[in-house]
């Protein structure tokens, strides 16, 4: 049977990098294939050319057997291509059915037919399964959703060779299996899945077959019913890796953060926390599980200062800072890696040593009255640039040159530098490989066993599971369940944070 | 694109590239070609109407002109940067030159003294009364959010009626048919250096002003904070720097700039406060196309601020010798930012397509389907 698609020896040069190295790959008609490697492996240029968004240096790509040479998307699209990005491209005014159909509108009469376009979406969702509403205005829907009509996008432009790439990072554990029975009926019906991820846990439930890569080389090619996680991860990293870390636990102290009955709106004056009340202790990490949208990043901004509480109170160290400016929360002692470290835990433009100062430039290790002592200060961003193993170019070069891991180590090694006790932490691993992932969960913890206080929020329920002393979940706005790691599951902590132990079965 | 290895071509070729690779470079080069072209097409000869506008720019009394002209244009440049490389888009450069010209004339007309105390003192006021006129927006934006982009420009026609209502109604000359304050007296003017032909003080001024600037932007906290704060401003926050408190600081030293420099358009140059003729002028807004020819860059101010002088006394000198309009030398400006400007959207456009090095850029690139 000839592979749905085939890539033959592809390579793709960057100045000063080898992205693509002869990378060899069969994916097989009608099978779920999994691509893993970690972050800079190669995956995203692979498909990059594989979409015709640059070409090969080397190497080609044969489609049902025929050599494709797109020039852009709009050629992969017509050979029956179909991707699913992990950023979600679609309009957020616009309906369901306007989306899907964009650009390929039905039409009457010269103009759009937009009753036929709903009817035909609603159709092909009806095929696959995929629970969506085509009259329904995308801003007003879940993410989970929204990846849905992503896959209705390529679904009804009949793509047979669908390309998810990192579908599950914003989904529930529920959402996450109710993708997955969407996917496996997509395979059932004779099309063929390539899946993109990192997550070794899918690998195995989901897929028939892997392709892993490693510094744009194919390093193996497994059939999953034959392999191991471990074995995965061997081929990922180059070596063995630990994959099952719970944190052994210590005894916590005092009282380092308290919150108290704090509620918070969120932009445009929804209502986003409600009375929420939490403590967090010396030597212990706290983590908040929550679907995205819960309230969980007000929260933390009304927590560090960067959003307007409407009642309750927050304590650090004893001292009130519900209505304090940032600068005098970082001085009582708080450090924060945000959400965001794009948009506001780095700046793009600043260099590497400019970034690592940030909020400790009036620190008195730094400065005399206004004047900076340049040396200390590049001093001080050349030993976290090595403590952290940043890989950066000159400490002068902006950190827009940097690979997300490294980014986000720029960020840890800043907040965690100043000895502050508390540590607020909003997903920090997120979107990271499983190296840089073990190197800031060594951090955490370490940073916990020497008597810090963090506040964790996580969408990573194995993150949330493997490191956590007190699980929170929210809904709604509001912290609906403390629980014990040791007892809790994944299933256990999704139904808290999609409300399902608030639907009492009736009749 | 099918070469695997780094082209290589050494010797001139690449060197010329390398000078049109930087983005001013090659915006200069542009616009003067493309100059040479607009004035080859109305008929004239290029080579020598070129010749004439660089002659006419520094030689003989062009270079004191050129030096003089270059004052307000470099301090209000500065003046603009300020408020930019902190995020502050202050356009009301303009009302604070006429505000402040105003204040510092008045004080140097109406104050009796000797020079040593009556030009500082002018200075002085000039100084305070732009700083004021610059906390209105920037007070706007932070307790009221109006956007400081929209209220320092309409402030500029506030502050051109009231200083015209305040010449015509109290201040006014009546032995001139100007509508005019009196003149500055002789020992209120600002001093003349014997240099180049007797250029004005107030160059080194602006020169030291510059300099500080870069000093403060490259050595001190506040020079940090407010970069940090241009580059991002919810990273500024996030950070604890008080962006708000930030705000009025850069629009104060903005404005105060802008005062000193309306004063010396009046003390150092017209002699006398002329209803509109500072605005005519436009100087400010030379000033901010040299700040963002510039780019903020301190150094490059007072090269790209000579540069515009340049054209503007070189231009005036080409119309009068080569009897090509001086509105070419406009022209000419334009084409150069224009050219930056585009310059800059090719070099994005082209690092977009060619070095996803990053798994960042990766991801960009792949984000355009």
């Amino acid at each position: 049977m000839t592979p749905a698609l085939e890539f033959r020896g592809v390579t793709k040069r960057f100045p000063g990098v080898l992205a693509n190295d002869a990378i060899d790959m069969t994916v097989r008609a009608g099978e779920i294939h999994a691509v893993v490697g970690e972050n800079g492996a190669g995956k995203t240029t692979l498909m990059s050319i594989l979409f015709g968004l640059f070409p090969a240096d080397a190497g080609h790509i044969l489609v049902d057997g025929e050599p494709a040479r797109f020039t852009s998307a709009l050629d992969a699209i017509r050979a029956g291509l179909g991707m699913v990005h992990q950023a979600f491209r679609l309009f957020p005014t616009l309906t369901v059915a306007d989306n899907v159909v964009f650009r390929e509108e039905p039409t009457r009469s010269g103009l759009v037919d937009r009753s036929e376009s709903i009817r035909q979406v609603r159709d092909v969702a009806n095929r696959y399964g995929l629970a969506v509403e085509p009259t329904e205005v995308v801003e007003n829907l879940p993410v989970g959703v929204l990846q849905r009509v992503e896959i209705l996008k390529a679904l009804y432009r009949d793509a047979q060779i669908l390309i998810l790439d990192e579908p599950t990072a914003v989904l529930t554990p529920q959402e996450r299996d109710k993708l997955f029975e969407v996917i496996r009926l997509l395979r059932d019906s004779g099309r063929t899945i390539l899946f993109i991820t990192h997550k070794l846990g899918e690998v195995m439930a989901l897929s028939d077959r892997v392709t892993v890569l490693r510094d744009g080389r194919s390093v193996a090619h497994l059939v999953t019913a034959d392999t191991s996680p471990e074995e995965i991860a061997r081929h990922m990293t180059g070596r063995d890796v630990d994959l099952d870390r719970r944190a052994p636990q210590h005894s916590p102290g005092q009282a380092v953060l308290a919150v108290s009955d704090l509620s918070a709106t969120g932009e445009h004056g929804r209502p986003a926390v409600h009375k929420a009340s939490l403590e967090v202790r010396s030597g212990e990490i706290v983590g908040i599980a929550g679907v995205a949208g819960n309230g969980q990043s007000e929260l933390i901004e009304v927590i560090a200062g960067l959003r307007t509480p409407n009642s309750g109170s927050v304590h650090l160290n004893g001292v009130d800072i519900t209505h304090a400016e940032v600068s005098a929360r970082r001085s009582a002692g708080m450090a924060y890696v945000p959400e965001d470290r794009h948009g506001v835990g780095t700046s793009h433009r600043a260099s590497v040593w400019a970034n690592l100062l940030m909020s400790h430039q009036r620190g008195r290790m730094f400065q005399r009255r206004g004047w900076f002592n340049l040396r200390a200060v590049r001093n001080h961003a050349r030993s976290l640039v090595s403590a952290y193993d940043i890989r950066s170019g000159p400490i002068g070069s902006p950190v827009s040159t940097l690979s997300g891991g490294n980014l986000q180590k720029v960020v840890v090694a800043r907040e965690m530098s100043h000895g502050a006790p508390l540590l607020i932490a909003e997903q920090p691993t997120r979107g990271l490989d499983i190296a840089a992932i073990e190197f800031i969960h060594s951090r955490l913890i370490r940073f916990r066993d020497e008597g810090g206080a963090v506040l964790m929020v996580s969408a990573e329920l194995s993150e949330i599971l493997a490191l956590s002393t007190r699980i929170l979940v929210m809904f709604e706005g509001r912290i609906v369940v403390e629980l014990d790691p040791a007892e809790a599951t994944e299933a256990g902590v999704g139904l808290y944070m999609t409300g399902a132990h608030l639907e009492h079965p009736d009749g | 694109m099918a070469d695997t290895q780094p082209i290589q071509r050494p010797g001139v070729g690449a060197r010329i590239e390398t000078v049109l690779s930087h983005p001013v470079l090659f915006s200069l080069v542009f616009a003067f070609v493309l100059g040479w072209v607009i004035v080859y097409l109305t008929g004239n000869d290029p080579g020598f109407a070129y010749r004439e506008m660089y002659d006419g720019a520094i030689t003989g009394s062009g270079l004191r002109n050129t030096l003089g002209r270059a004052i307000p244009i470099i301090g209000m440049a500065l003046a603009v940067s300020v408020a930019f490389r902190a995020g502050v888009i202050n356009l009301g450069g303009e009302g604070q030159m006429v505000m402040g010209g105003l204040a510092g004339s008045l004080v140097a007309i109406y104050t009796p003294g000797p020079g040593e105390i009556v030009i500082p003192l002018a200075m002085i006021a000039g100084g305070l009364t732009g700083a004021m006129w610059a906390m209105l927006p920037a007070f706007g934006q932070t307790r009221l959010r109006l956007p400081i982009l929209i209220t320092s420009l309409l402030l500029n026609y506030v502050a051109r009626a009231v200083t015209g209502y305040l010449v015509r109604f109290h201040f006014l000359d009546d032995s001139v048919t100007l509508t005019s304050t009196h003149q500055v007296p002789e020992t209120a003017r600002m001093p003349r250096l014997p240099l180049f032909g007797g250029v004005s003080l107030s160059l080194v001024l602006v020169i030291l002003a510059v300099v500080v600037a870069w000093v403060v932007y490259r050595r001190t906290v506040p020079g940090y904070e407010t970069q940090m704060a241009g580059f991002n401003g919810r990273f500024a926050r996030y950070g604890g720097i008080q962006v708000e408190r930030q705000t009025v600081g850069v629009m104060v030293v903005a404005g105060a700039i802008g005062g000193v420099i309306g004063t010396h358009m009046i003390i150092g140059d017209a002699y006398r406060f002329i209803d509109g003729e500072l605005v005519v002028s436009g100087l400010a807004w030379t000033g901010l196309l040299v700040a963002l020819l510039a780019a903020n860059h301190p150094p490059m101010i007072l090269v790209a601020g000579l540069l515009f002088s340049g054209l503007q006394i070189g231009g005036l000198a080409m119309q009068r010798n080569a009897d090509v309009s001086w509105r070419l030398a406009q022209v000419l400006q334009a084409l150069v930012i224009v050219a930056v400007a585009s310059r800059l959207a090719f070099d994005l456009f082209r690092r977009r397509r060619r070095s996803p090095a990053s798994s960042e850029l990766e991801s960009a690139a792949v984000g355009e389907v």
